[in-house]
């Protein structure tokens, strides 16, 4: 029976074509030549989506560390759950930007991949901000390396994307490496003889309350 | 005296019985031996058998994984609706605000993790058989708003699922305090948010069918600039 039903729906595909409902509206033609970002340039940014993505992924990983009842320090978890939601930012900015030159038409799903975190413990707070700190210089290595890319391209410097990069991200890269240096050093120098209380002064201290 | 509270200590502990005392029983054993160092194992957040019985304890690690997963889908989704040929400000709105939210939850679950003495495990999987693969942006409005209402009806059969888990009667797998935080935190909302994408598809079958076809175009230029004024 069930065949039977199957060969009848075939026969009427078949023979209604007309039939079929429609559910999208068709594709149109725009002209394509303001859509000038050039394959290395456009690679490279997609690398640094994937990157700043990643960079998520292992802060939410510091923040969960920082959350357990056994480490107990909610300024530094803070911190890094904040630090992971700023990296999700990045990335969307990202992608607004290769959306406004013409780009994710149609290559939008292997634009990033979730992959847990590569490191799930730390020893302290001083190791946790060290490891934030040269997370950072890779990232900025990484913008540079996307500068790069889009502005030596021989046929298509890409004034506007290098100087998005170099005005926003970079700006916004050292402020964040210098904040994070700065917390470090002081954390290490609290911690020099006191390193408990240190710690413990220093993460209340990330919480806003004066200890 | 310190064998003697060591020997009672071990005797509750093969008995079974969810001794209030023992961390307090770690303190009187450890503090005032030489040594200088206190490991106080005990004295911690874990209570009732969370993580020690049952899968309750994973599921919810595994939770937190679904939605990081799931909001970096939406993200591509709220992306490919920017983009210039789709041009549908409106269902991309819709799809950054699922995405907002599954990423904040994602935030809020690693924390309860640790609110009951668990680590986070970026690993975890569930032992509810619903993951998919590979996701695909490039839909069409209709084909996304259906994904959409799909993945949210798994984000909240899983919820489900994690709260059968945790009420089941039995004196190791009761857990009332992760059945009240799903409740609170998911599952009333889960039912407002499938609601509404349900709506939004049923609105759509409609315009896709009215008018032999011709109001399509028109349709989701219009429900389009609804969702823009709307999300």
């Amino acid at each position: 029976m069930n065949s039977i039903l199957l060969v009848f729906a075939g026969i009427l595909a078949v023979c209604l074509p007309a039939s079929a409902t429609q559910c999208n509206v068709n594709p149109v033609q725009i002209p394509k030549d303001w859509i000038t970002m050039h394959r290395s340039c456009r690679n490279s940014m997609r690398q640094q989506i994937q990157m700043e993505v990643g960079a998520s992924l292992q802060y939410l990983a510091m923040g969960a560390h920082f959350s357990k009842d056994v480490v107990n320090r909610p300024g530094f978890a803070q911190l890094f759950f904040d630090a992971a939601s700023e990296e999700r930012e990045h990335a969307m900015k990202l992608i607004e930007y290769l959306l406004m030159r013409g780009e994710l038409t149609n290559d939008v799903s292997s634009l990033l991949q979730v992959r847990p975190p590569t490191r799930s413990s730390w020893k302290g707070g001083v190791e946790a901000l060290e490891h934030a700190l040269s997370m950072e210089s890779d990232v900025t290595k990484s913008i540079r390396n996307v500068i790069k890319a889009c502005e030596d391209d021989s046929e298509f410097n890409d004034y506007h994307l290098v100087d998005y990069l170099t005005g926003d991200f970079l700006e916004e890269q050292y402020k964040g490496q210098r904040d994070l240096a700065g917390k470090a050093s002081t954390l290490k120098k609290l911690m020099d003889r006191h390193e408990a209380l240190g710690e413990f002064i220093f993460d209340k201290k990330l919480l806003g309350i004066d200890v | 005296m310190k064998m003697l509270i060591l020997a009672v200590s071990c005797l509750l502990a093969i008995t079974g019985s969810l001794a209030a005392d023992t961390c307090y029983n770690d303190v009187a054993l450890d503090c005032g031996i030489t040594s200088n160092s206190l490991a106080l194992p005990r004295c911690n957040a874990v209570y009732g058998e969370y993580g020690s019985h049952g899968n309750v304890a994973t599921e919810l690690q595994a939770y937190a994984k679904l939605h990081l997963e799931r909001s970096y889908d939406y993200l591509l989704s709220a992306a490919y609706f920017n983009n210039y040929q789709t041009n549908r400000a409106g269902f991309s709105k819709l799809f950054k605000k699922l995405s907002d939210e599954a990423w904040s939850k994602t935030i809020d679950i690693i924390k309860h993790v640790t609110k009951r003495g668990d680590k986070m495990n970026f690993d975890q999987h569930s032992t509810m058989k619903t993951e998919r693969k590979n996701y695909t942006a490039e839909n069409h409005e209709l084909e996304a708003l259906a994904k959409a209402l799909d993945t949210q009806k798994e984000l909240a059969e899983r919820a489900f699922y994690i709260h059968r888990e945790a009420t089941r009667n039995s004196q190791h797998l009761h857990d009332p305090e992760i059945a009240q935080y799903l409740e609170e935190e998911f599952i009333e909302d889960h039912a407002e948010k499938i609601r509404t994408l349900a709506g939004h598809t049923s609105d759509l079958k409609k315009f896709i069918t009215a008018n032999n076809g011709h109001d399509l175009s028109l349709a989701l230029y219009v429900f389009d600039e609804y969702l823009q004024k709307t999300v």
